[in-house]
């Protein structure tokens, strides 16, 4: 760390910063190094194919977005913009941004910047950029002036800035402007990237760590912490033994198996958190058999959820009743159709729909039978998770053909390819409840609307919410979303799980609300002295 | 002898050769792709922009023999998920796996051949019985259950050793903190090789013990000792030695799971990564590498043979 000035000033000067910016007399350890986990080398460009959980969160730390969430409740809140608003009826966004704002190579940062990172990387098809489709609705961006862009809209998108604070990083065109493919660049990728975040790269020691160090330039002033490092440890397990012997403050991502225990050394704490992420069943549309609502409300009710969820998660979730998960406070609703466990009421609704027990003990109708081609990937709990469900759909008789795959080919054969009948898998999705990109009739065969779902009810809906430009218009067109999505089941819904993080527990100023606005938010880290 | 030689790299090469055209194929046949270019998220627009980007909307024979012209120049191509050159990501991690490597292979080598000598001067006797026990234990017990167990009892209970990585972050090179972080996967590691070579020596010390020449030399009256050194350990080396060419092989695919229980950035790692990735280019690269040192460790193996035993001869 730069030390200004005599040592003793600056030490004073510091904490009485941190005293004003807390309130309260908490020393801060201004020597403390954050040591914290990832599980591959990352990549460092958010938008670079292929850069994510390994990434995710070290880029957040990095490049900085237009919005971030706000630690209380999620909705955007001021990062590199300073303000915003729709303008023609939602079919543009203005947003200003935050002057002063220099790279950490002292060039300053501006509208070029915000301009070059959607027009010339996200919105470039060539590149296939990360989650460029979640930014489909944007035509392009125009520069106003030097603080001032504006993203122009193909299509109303009233979710806008929350997408923005969705891992949407702001990269520099001075340094990537001139490069054959800006994504691909590996002293950047791989290296020190310029970048404007309270911290910046110092070292990156490809399979050890990548080391951070404050950034002097940063607009907010210096932050709290004399450095982190995040270790490449690919195991969990390694990870967790770690922070027990006091190596690392922070681990994400934990599985449920190993949160017991962790807390006993007492130096550590286990965060449940949430993200807007559910586990479903898709149901592949295309098979009339699926088509049909009766048949899908059967298999939802015949699921013993809470069961599942205490099997597989040892409780650390709850039961989901659509897509949009409680995180969302008001653009939450709770107070839609149910499936509570019911086979007695699965075996009438199917019995009702025609499809009749068969000497084999499989349903039928018509000759066909309720028998599925179920594949599942490897990865986490799919494979379980799947087995369970076959059992409590061979209790009311349906018979599913279950086929285990590995990853790389499920995510090739099944999801891409939709090469399935029934399958079981989980969205991660910004904390918004505009879900479209997952249920719209234009995001099926070839979009990230799996069970290719197509209902125009549902569409014009979703339209209403994206073009909704107050907060009530959006929660009334969002809460009879959730009403149609409970009752038409577009997927099965499984569960919300917790997501749980462990921190050291003198780490302070660390949102707990979400791994993703902890993260945006690490200007505020500190470690307490001892 | 020179001749002999020459045959020899010249069949290496052809078995470099067929190992390159069957992983190449093979990896191309395997269902899936490059993880970086495909994830539950992806569109079929941008798994295809991406696929084109990299060349990988080709046939695979012409990606095979693009792929064989740069790399008879020494060019493996570049990682598809990390964007680096193959050569370079080998080159970075091959320093590691090595120190490894050759760490295993001396504790299992000494211990293993000094157990079995005990157990073959004892057989059937308590320290027999013993080494026994203790070979069948390294046989038994799987490579990371035992990692995870080390770093439980010895980084996280005892605080002796550090748990993962291959040297403290923020320190210079200092020889002491690396063998720190070695011990512990390289001890793992040995305690799995080991039963081989324990069982090896003790069935070839046993086998050279029942020979006339030792027992001529016994009852010459020489000590049990310089019988033992002079006698009967250089006879019973040859098929130690092939033993310890083997174990150098499989101590590549051991150090696969090693090095990612204990968060190690070698060469095996980057098999792992590359191959869950489907990482091609880096598949091929590892593989190819793992291909020479098979070949170059059995060559010296084989010339070893004259050395220990010079009844042995190559035409």
């Amino acid at each position: 760390m730069k030390v200004r000035g005599t040592p003793y000033r600056w030490l004073v000067a510091s904490l009485l910063a941190v005293c004003a910016a807390f309130g309260t007399a908490q020393e801060a350890d201004t020597s403390a190094v954050l040591n914290l986990a990832t599980n591959a080398d990352p990549t460092l460009n958010p938008w670079a194919p292929g850069a994510v959980i390994e990434s995710n969160l070290i880029n957040t730390i990095l490049f900085e977005q237009l919005t971030r969430y706000s630690p209380e409740d999620l909705t955007p809140s001021p990062m590199l913009a300073t303000s915003w608003r729709a303008e023609d009826e939602g079919m543009s966004w203005v947003f200003e941004l935050r002057e002063g704002v220099v790279w950490s190579d002292g060039d300053p940062f501006d509208a070029a910047d915000v301009a070059f990172t959607f027009n010339d990387v996200v919105l470039n098809p060539d590149l296939g950029a990360q989650s460029a489709s979640q930014f489909s609705s944007i035509d392009r961006v125009e520069v106003i002036d030097d603080h001032a862009v504006r993203f122009v809209l193909n299509e109303p998108f009233s979710a806008l800035p929350y997408y923005l604070a969705s891992f949407a990083g702001i990269i520099p065109v001075h340094v990537l402007g001139e490069a054959e493919n800006p994504l691909q660049v590996a002293t950047f990728n791989k290296g020190t990237p310029v970048t404007t975040g309270p911290y910046k790269v110092s070292e990156f020691v490809p399979g050890s760590h990548v080391a951070l160090v404050p950034n002097e330039l940063y607009w907010a002033g210096e932050p709290k912490l004399a450095g982190m490092t995040f270790r490449i440890i690919p195991d969990l397990n390694t990870q967790v033994a770690e922070a027990m012997a006091g190596q690392l403050d922070v681990v994400t991502r934990l599985s449920p198996q190993n949160v017991a225990g962790i807390e006993s050394t007492g130096a550590l704490e286990v965060l449940r958190q949430s993200q807007n992420l559910f586990f479903f069943v898709a149901p592949n549309h295309d098979d009339p058999r699926l088509a049909d609502v009766n048949v899908r409300q059967a298999m939802e009710l015949a699921i013993d959820r809470q069961a599942m969820i205490e099997a597989i998660l040892s409780g650390y979730g709850q039961v989901a009743s659509g897509p949009v998960a409680p995180m969302l406070g008001a653009l939450f609703n709770g107070d839609v159709q149910q499936y509570a466990y019911d086979p007695e009421a699965a075996a009438a609704l199917l019995d009702e729909a025609g499809w009749t027990l068969g000497a084999d003990g499989v349903r039928q109708k018509d000759g066909q039978r309720l028998s599925f081609y179920m594949p599942t990937g490897q990865f986490g709990d799919l494979v379980p998770a799947t087995l369970l469900v076959q059992q409590f759909w061979a209790d009311i008789g349906i018979e599913t053909d279950v086929q285990v795959m590995e990853w790389n080919a499920y995510i090739q054969d099944v999801v891409l390819g939709r090469n399935y009948e029934l399958t079981l898998a989980w969205w991660s999705m910004p904390p918004t409840a505009d879900v479209a990109p997952y249920f719209s009739c234009s995001a099926a065969e070839t979009g990230n609307n799996i069970p290719n779902y197509c209902n125009e009810e549902l569409d014009a809906i979703m339209d209403e919410g994206r073009a909704a430009l107050t907060l009530e218009d959006q929660i009334d067109a969002y809460s009879r979303m959730q009403d149609l999505l409970a009752v038409e089941l577009p997927y099965l819904y499984l569960w919300w799980p917790d997501i749980l993080t462990a921190k050291s527990v003198r780490l302070q100023g660390f949102p707990e609300i979400t791994a993703s606005a902890a993260f945006q938010h690490s200007f505020d880290w500190y470690v307490e002295a001892q | 002898m020179t001749q002999y030689l020459v045959r020899r790299l010249a069949q290496g090469l052809v078995v470099l050769f067929l190992v390159s055209l069957l992983t190449f194929f093979l990896i191309n046949l395997a269902p899936g792709g490059p993880s970086s270019l495909v994830d539950m998220s992806t569109t079929v627009a941008e798994r295809n922009a991406r696929y084109a980007l990299f060349g990988l909307d080709r046939p695979v024979h012409e990606r095979y023999v693009s792929w064989l012209a740069s790399a008879v120049q020494g060019d493996l191509g570049r990682s598809i998920n990390q964007g680096l050159p193959v050569t370079g990501l080998l080159a970075q991690r091959l320093g590691a796996t090595l120190a490894l490597a050759l760490s295993a292979l001396v504790i299992a080598g000494v211990l293993g051949i000094l157990l079995g000598i005990v157990a073959a001067m004892n057989p059937n006797r308590w320290p027999d019985h013993v080494v026994g026990t203790v070979a069948t234990l390294g046989m038994s017990v799987p490579n990371f259950w035992l990692g995870i167990v080390a770093i439980i009892l010895f980084a996280v209970e005892l605080r002796w050793l550090p748990a993962s990585g291959i040297a403290s972050i923020g320190r210079g090179f200092d020889v002491v903190d690396r063998i720190r972080h070695l011990i512990l996967p390289a001890g793992v590691l040995a305690f799995g090789l080991m039963p081989n070579v324990v069982r090896v020596t003790r069935a070839a010390v046993l086998e050279v013990k029942a020979t006339d020449y030792v027992r001529t030399a016994r009852s010459k009256g020489l000590r049990d000792v310089k019988v033992l050194r002079k006698h009967m350990l250089r006879n019973a080396f040859v098929p130690v030695t092939a033993m310890l060419g083997l174990i150098t092989t499989v101590l590549f695919s051991g150090s696969v799971v090693i090095e990612s229980v204990f968060g190690y950035a070698g060469i095996g790692r980057l098999a792992i990564e590359a191959a869950n990735g489907r990482d091609y280019p880096v598949i091929l690269g590892v593989t190819m590498l793992a291909g020479t040192v098979v070949v170059v460790v059995n060559l010296i193996v084989d010339l070893l043979y004259v050395v220990i035993d010079p009844r042995i001869r190559h035409v």
